[in-house]
C-alpha cells in the first residue's frame, strides 16, 4: 500500500477525501454544478483560486469515485495492525458540515448493515480488529488473550460528556503513571466482536449534540472521541506479557464551527458582555511568551480538553492519520481552503522531545 | 422646526430602553434555530426612533447627510487620521446642531452594532461610519466624546476581523489620542450614549459616568494590545497589556483570578526578556490579587469538601488550581534568575569564575543606587489598598541575578517553597505530566544552586538529591504513553550520575597524591559510571524500532542528544576502572564502537557535524588513539599466557 512506501517517519498522515456532488440533501450548494478543485494526481490537489490556481500536496488525494474499502486500506488498515502489536493509534475526521466525514466514518446514516459495501472505517476497522484477535488467538490458543474495551465521549464547550451514560454530569480529564491520560468514570463497555462494538458505537452516536445552524442544515458542535482499549495477555512460560493499546476514532465537530480555535487568523478578541472580564488578554499575552530564546516559562492558560486527551497522538509515538474531508462545490470555496490549510498545518505537529542538555563546553 | 413634544419624547426614550434590553438580556436566551431575533426586533425599534429624530427635528433644512439621502458624497477611505481640529473647529458639542448630531450619531452607533452582531458587517459599517460622520461636524466635548471612543472601538474590532489590521490601527489610536486631550483639556465625567434617551430622573451620578468612560477606554487599550500583537509589535503589545490590566486594577474593574492569571502570564513574558524586575511586580501582584478571589481551601479542607454541593466543590478546586498555576510561574522566574547567573558567572569549563564575580558585584553596587529610580520609571500595579501588600511579596525575593551562594540559596529556597505548593495541587495521581514538570523544575533549581556550592562533597550530595526526586518515577513511567517525558528524564539522570563521577574523581584525586585510588573509591566511581551510561544507553533504546534497531536516520530533535549520549557512553567505557585485562579489554571495546559509531554517523550524514562539533573531534581522535591501547592490552594478555 502507498501507506508501508512512505515508512513510519511522519507520525502524522494526511488523507484528503473529495466528496461527489449532491442534490437534494438541503446543502447550501443544491443545484450549482460548478467546482473549486481537481484532484490532480494521487497525493495533490489543485485549488481553482484567484488570479492563480493553487496546489496542495498530502500524503494522499482521494477524488470522488474513491470506494470506502480503498479508504479504509489507506488510512485504517495500518493504524489497526499496529494497534494489535501494541501501538496506540488515532484517525481524526475533519471538514466542513456536509462534507461527508460521517459518510467517510460510519457511512450512509441509516445504515445498520455491516456487509453493505458503503460502510465506513469504523465498521471496517472493528472488523478487521476481530479478525486479526481471532487470527492471533487461533495462531497461540493457549498463550494468548485478548480483552476489549470501549468508551464514547464527546467535548462540548470544553466540556465532557459520557456518550454511553447521558444521565452523567460532565466528567474531567486526569491522568495516571501507568495509564496515561483518562477520562475518570467514563463508562466502559466490553465487547467481543465486530457487531458488539459496532452496537455500542450506534447508541452513542445518537446521543450527540446536534443543533441546526443560521445556514440551515445539521451540524455536529461537539468533538466525539470513540476509544477502544486493547489488552493482549500473552504467557510465555509463565512470565506474563501484558500489553496495552489504543484505538480513538475522532469526529471533529464540523470545522465552521472552530471558530474558537487556530482558524481565526486576526479576529480580536472582544470584551465579554460582562463588563469586568477581559477573559482572552490572557491569550494575548500568551502569545507574546516566546519560547524560542530557551528560556523556561509557564502558561497558565491550558491545552484545550480535545489535544490534552489525544495529546500523545499528536506527534507522540503513535500512529495518526487525519482523514480532511472537502465539498467540491465553488460555493464551498471558502471552507475547503480553510480545511486544506488546516490539513496542511496537521502536517506540522510535532511533540518535541525537547532534552534538558547542558549545551556544550563541558567536556571533560 | 417641528419638534418633539413630551409624550412623543416619553415614547422615543421607552423604545431605546427596550431596544437595549432586547440586545442585552433577551438575546442570550433567542432559540438555537433563531439565534438573532431578539436583535432584529431590536434592530427595528432603533429604525423607528431614527425616523422620529430626522422627521421631527430635521427640520432646518440645510444639510441631510443622513444613510438615505441620495446626493451623498462617493465614500470615502474608511481610515480614520487623527484629527488635530477635533477640539477646535465645528459645532459645539452643547449646542442644538451637536445634540441632535449626538442623538441620531447614537441611534447610528447601535444600529452599526447590531448589524455586525448580526453578521451583516457592510451594513454594520456603513452605520458606524454615519456615526462618525455626524460626530465629525462637532467639537469633542463631554457630550460626545464617550460615543466617538466607543465608536471608534467597534470600527477598529470590524476592520481588524477583516484582517485589515492597519485600519483598525487607525481608529483605535485616534480613540486613545481622544481620550488623552479630553482628559487634559476637560476631565469632566462625560455624557453616556445611554443617557441621550434618558429621562431626567434617571441620568447617572457624576461616578456612574466615570466608571462607564474609563472601562471604554479600557477596551482600547485591550483592543490596540491585540492589534499590536497581531502586528508583531510584541513590546508595545505588553505595554498595552499591562496598562489594560493597571486601568483594571485601578478602576475596580476585574474578576480577581482572572486578572492574576493574566498577569502571572504577563510575568513570563517579562522573564523571557530577562526583565526581572516587572516579572516580580507582576507575580506579587497576581498572588495578592487571586487571594481576593476567596479563601484558599488548604488540601484538608478539600478533603472535607467532599460534603459540599458539586458548584461549590469545583469552584474550589478551580481556585487551588489556579492558584497552583501561579504558584508554578514562581518557580520559573526563581528557576530563570538561577540560570541566567549561571550562563553569566561560568567558566569555559562550567565552573564559577570568581575574576567575573568580582566584576558583577562591583557592577550590582552601583546598579543598586540606580535601581531607586528605575523602578519609578516602572509602570506599576496597585489600588491604594493593594500597594503595600505587593511590595511585601516582592520584597521577599531578589530581583538581581544572585552572585553568590547565599544569594542563590535564598532564590533557590524561595523557589522550592513554590514547588511544595504546586506539587499540593498538581499531584503524581491525577496530573502526571505537570507533576513531572515541577519535578524536572525542582531538580534544575538543585542545579543551579550546585553550581554556586564549593565543597564538592556538598555538591555531589545536591545531585543526589536530584537523582532521589526523578529516577523512581523515570522507571515507573508508562513508556508507551509518557515516552518524551521519559526521555528527557533518562537522558537528566544520565547527566547528573555523570557530573557526579567526575566529582568523585576530583575529590579522590585531590585528596592522594599518587594515582591510586582506594577500593571504595573506585567502587564508587565505578557505580556512577555505569549508571550513566545505563540511563544514556536507556535513552538511546527508546530510539530503536521493536526489534531493536537504531535508526538509521535520527530525527533533527534528538539527532544532539544521540550524539552526545553516544559519545558519553563511549567515554564512560573507557573510564571504567577495572585491573582485569578481559574486562579492560571489554569496556575499551564498547567505548571504541560507540565512538566509531558518532564518526560514521556524521560521515553518512554530513549535515549532523555541526551539531555535535567538539564531540565528532574528539570521537575522530579516540577512533585513532584507542586501537593501539587495544592492542598494547591483547598483547599483554598474550605475554602472560
Amino acid at each position: 500500500t502507498l501507506l508501508a512506501a512512505s515508512g513510519d517517519g511522519d507520525s502524522i498522515k494526511v488523507f484528503v477525501r473529495v466528496r461527489p456532488l449532491t442534490q437534494g440533501t438541503g446543502l447550501t450548494t443544491d443545484g450549482d454544478q460548478s467546482l473549486c478543485l481537481m484532484v490532480t494526481s494521487p497525493s495533490t490537489i489543485r485549488l481553482l483560486s484567484k488570479p492563480e490556481p493553487r496546489t496542495f500536496t498530502y500524503d494522499h488525494v482521494a477524488d470522488m469515485d474513491t470506494s470506502q474499502d480503498a479508504v479504509f486500506n489507506s488510512v485504517a488498515k495500518n493504524i489497526v495492525e499496529s494497534c494489535i502489536n501494541g501501538y496506540n493509534g488515532t484517525i481524526f475526521a475533519y471538514g466542513q458540515t456536509g462534507s461527508g466525514k460521517t459518510f467517510t466514518m460510519l457511512g450512509p446514516s441509516e445504515l445498520d448493515n455491516f456487509t453493505d459495501e458503503l460502510r465506513g472505517v469504523i465498521p471496517r476497522s472493528f472488523e478487521y480488529l476481530f479478525f486479526l484477535i481471532n487470527q492471533e488467538v487461533e495462531r497461540s490458543p493457549k498463550s494468548k488473550r485478548f480483552l476489549c474495551k470501549c468508551s464514547f465521549i464527546e467535548i462540548y464547550n470544553e466540556q465532557i460528556y459520557d456518550l454511553l451514560d447521558t444521565a452523567s454530569a460532565s466528567l474531567f480529564l486526569r491522568e495516571n503513571i501507568k495509564k496515561g491520560v483518562f477520562v475518570e468514570g467514563a463508562v466502559e463497555k466490553f465487547v467481543s466482536s465486530a457487531p458488539e462494538a459496532y452496537q455500542v458505537l450506534s447508541m452513542g452516536w445518537r446521543n450527540r449534540r446536534v443543533a441546526s445552524t443560521s445556514m440551515n442544515r445539521e451540524s455536529s458542535r461537539s468533538h466525539a472521541v470513540f476509544t477502544m482499549t486493547l489488552e493482549s495477555k500473552e504467557t510465555i512460560n509463565e512470565v506474563v506479557n501484558i500489553r496495552m493499546s489504543q484505538l480513538n476514532l475522532v469526529d471533529l465537530a464540523g470545522s465552521e464551527r472552530q471558530k474558537d480555535t487556530h482558524t481565526e487568523g486576526s479576529r480580536l478578541k472582544e470584551a465579554s458582555s460582562i463588563n469586568r472580564s477581559l477573559m482572552c488578554l490572557g491569550q494575548v499575552i500568551m502569545a507574546l511568551v516566546d519560547v524560542s530564546n530557551g528560556k523556561n516559562r509557564h502558561i497558565c492558560y491550558r491545552d484545550s480538553k480535545l489535544t490534552f486527551l489525544l495529546r500523545d497522538s499528536l506527534g507522540g509515538n503513535a500512529k495518526t492519520y487525519i482523514i480532511a474531508n472537502v465539498h467540491p462545490g465553488s460555493k464551498c470555496f471558502g471552507e475547503t481552503l480553510s480545511t486544506l490549510h488546516f490539513a496542511q498545518r496537521a502536517k506540522l505537529i510535532k511533540n518535541k522531545a525537547v532534552i534538558n542538555e547542558d549545551t556544550q563546553g563541558n567536556v571533560r | 422646526m417641528a419638534s418633539l413634544n413630551s409624550d412623543e419624547w416619553r415614547a422615543i426614550c421607552d423604545k431605546f430602553t427596550n431596544a437595549l434590553r432586547l440586545t442585552d438580556t433577551e438575546s442570550r436566551n433567542d432559540p438555537e434555530n433563531d439565534p438573532f431575533r431578539s436583535k432584529y426586533n431590536a434592530r427595528e425599534l432603533l429604525r423607528e426612533i431614527y425616523c422620529s429624530l430626522k422627521s421631527f427635528e430635521g427640520g432646518d433644512g440645510e444639510e441631510e447627510t443622513g444613510p438615505d439621502s441620495s446626493n451623498q458624497p462617493p465614500p470615502e477611505q474608511p481610515v480614520d487620521g487623527q484629527r488635530e481640529d477635533a477640539f477646535t473647529q465645528g459645532f459645539c458639542g452643547d449646542s442644538p446642531e451637536g445634540m441632535r448630531a449626538a442623538k441620531l450619531g447614537a441611534v447610528e452607533y447601535y444600529l452599526g452594532v447590531n448589524h455586525v452582531e448580526t453578521e451583516e458587517l457592510s451594513a454594520g459599517q456603513e452605520h458606524l461610519m454615519n456615526c462618525m460622520k455626524l460626530l465629525d461636524r462637532c467639537r469633542v466635548s463631554s457630550e460626545n466624546v464617550s460615543l466617538g471612543i466607543h465608536v471608534r472601538n467597534q470600527l477598529g474590532i470590524l476592520w481588524a476581523g477583516r484582517d485589515e489590521t492597519e485600519t483598525a490601527q487607525g481608529f483605535l489610536e485616534t480613540a486613545e489620542s481622544i481620550y488623552q486631550q479630553y482628559m487634559k483639556e476637560d476631565g469632566t465625567p462625560p455624557t453616556d450614549m445611554t443617557e441621550y434617551f434618558s429621562a431626567e430622573e434617571s441620568m447617572l451620578t457624576h461616578q456612574e459616568r466615570t466608571k462607564k468612560f474609563e472601562l471604554a477606554y479600557t477596551h482600547t487599550m485591550y483592543y490596540l494590545a491585540q492589534v499590536y500583537q497581531n502586528l508583531g509589535q510584541t513590546e508595545r503589545a505588553a505595554t498595552y497589556c499591562h496598562s489594560t490590566l493597571q486601568r483594571q486594577l485601578q478602576l475596580n474593574q476585574f474578576n480577581p483570578m482572572e486578572w492574576a492569571l493574566n498577569a502571572a502570564t504577563l510575568s513570563q513574558y517579562y522573564i523571557t526578556k530577562g526583565r526581572y524586575m516587572e516579572g516580580r511586580h507582576c507575580l506579587a501582584a497576581a498572588t495578592v490579587i487571586s487571594g481576593l478571589a476567596g479563601d484558599a481551601p488548604s488540601e484538608a479542607a478539600a478533603q472535607e469538601s467532599k460534603h459540599l454541593c458539586d458548584r461549590e466543590r469545583e469552584r474550589r478546586e478551580h481556585l487551588r488550581q489556579k492558584r497552583a498555576e501561579i504558584a508554578r510561574c514562581w518557580i520559573k522566574y526563581c528557576l530563570n534568575l538561577m540560570q541566567d547567573a549561571k550562563k553569566l558567572l561560568e567558566d569555559n569549563i562550567g565552573e564559577l569564575d570568581t575574576d567575573r564575580q568580582d566584576e558583577l558585584k562591583r557592577e550590582r553596587r552601583r546598579q543598586e543606587e540606580e535601581e531607586e529610580k528605575g523602578r519609578k520609571t516602572t509602570l506599576l500595579f496597585g489600588s491604594e489598598d493593594t500597594f503595600d501588600s505587593i511590595t511585601s511579596v516582592e520584597e521577599k525575593v531578589l530581583c538581581l541575578i544572585p552572585l553568590d551562594f547565599t544569594e542563590a540559596r535564598a532564590v533557590f529556597l524561595v523557589g522550592q517553597n513554590y514547588v511544595t505548593q504546586a506539587k499540593e495541587y498538581f499531584q503524581m495521581d491525577g496530573y502526571v505530566t505537570d507533576h513531572i514538570e515541577i519535578l524536572q523544575d525542582h531538580s534544575a533549581l538543585f542545579q543551579g544552586l550546585a553550581f554556586f556550592e564549593e565543597d564538592l562533597e556538598r555538591r555531589c550530595k545536591m545531585h543526589k538529591r536530584r537523582v532521589d526526586m526523578l529516577e523512581p518515577i523515570c522507571n515507573d513511567l508508562n513508556s508507551q504513553y509518557y515516552l518524551l517525558i521519559r526521555r528527557q528524564l533518562m537522558f537528566e539522570l544520565a547527566e547528573i550520575y555523570n557530573e557526579m563521577m567526575d566529582l568523585k574523581l576530583t575529590l579522590a584525586n585531590s585528596q592522594t597524591d599518587s594515582q591510586s585510588l582506594d577500593n571504595h573509591t573506585i567502587k564508587k566511581c565505578n557505580h556512577l559510571c555505569a549508571a550513566s551510561a545505563k540511563h544514556y544507553q536507556m535513552f538511546l533504546d527508546s530510539m530503536c524500532s521493536p526489534d531493536g534497531k537504531s535508526p538509521e536516520h535520527l530525527e533533527e530533535e534528538v539527532l544532539r542528544p544521540a550524539l552526545v549520549a553516544r559519545f558519553r557512553v563511549a567515554r564512560l567505557h573507557s573510564k571504567l576502572i577495572s585491573s582485569l585485562p578481559t574486562v579492560q579489554l571489554d569496556n575499551l571495546n564498547k567505548s571504541l564502537e560507540n565512538y566509531k559509531y558518532v564518526v560514521q554517523y556524521c560521515e553518512t550524514h554530513p549535515e549532523a557535524a555541526a551539531a555535535a562539533e567538539t564531540e565528532l573531534e574528539l570521537s575522530k581522535e579516540m577512533v585513532g588513539l584507542l586501537p593501539l591501547k587495544i592492542n598494547r592490552i591483547k598483547a599483554r594478555m598474550a605475554a602472560n599466557n
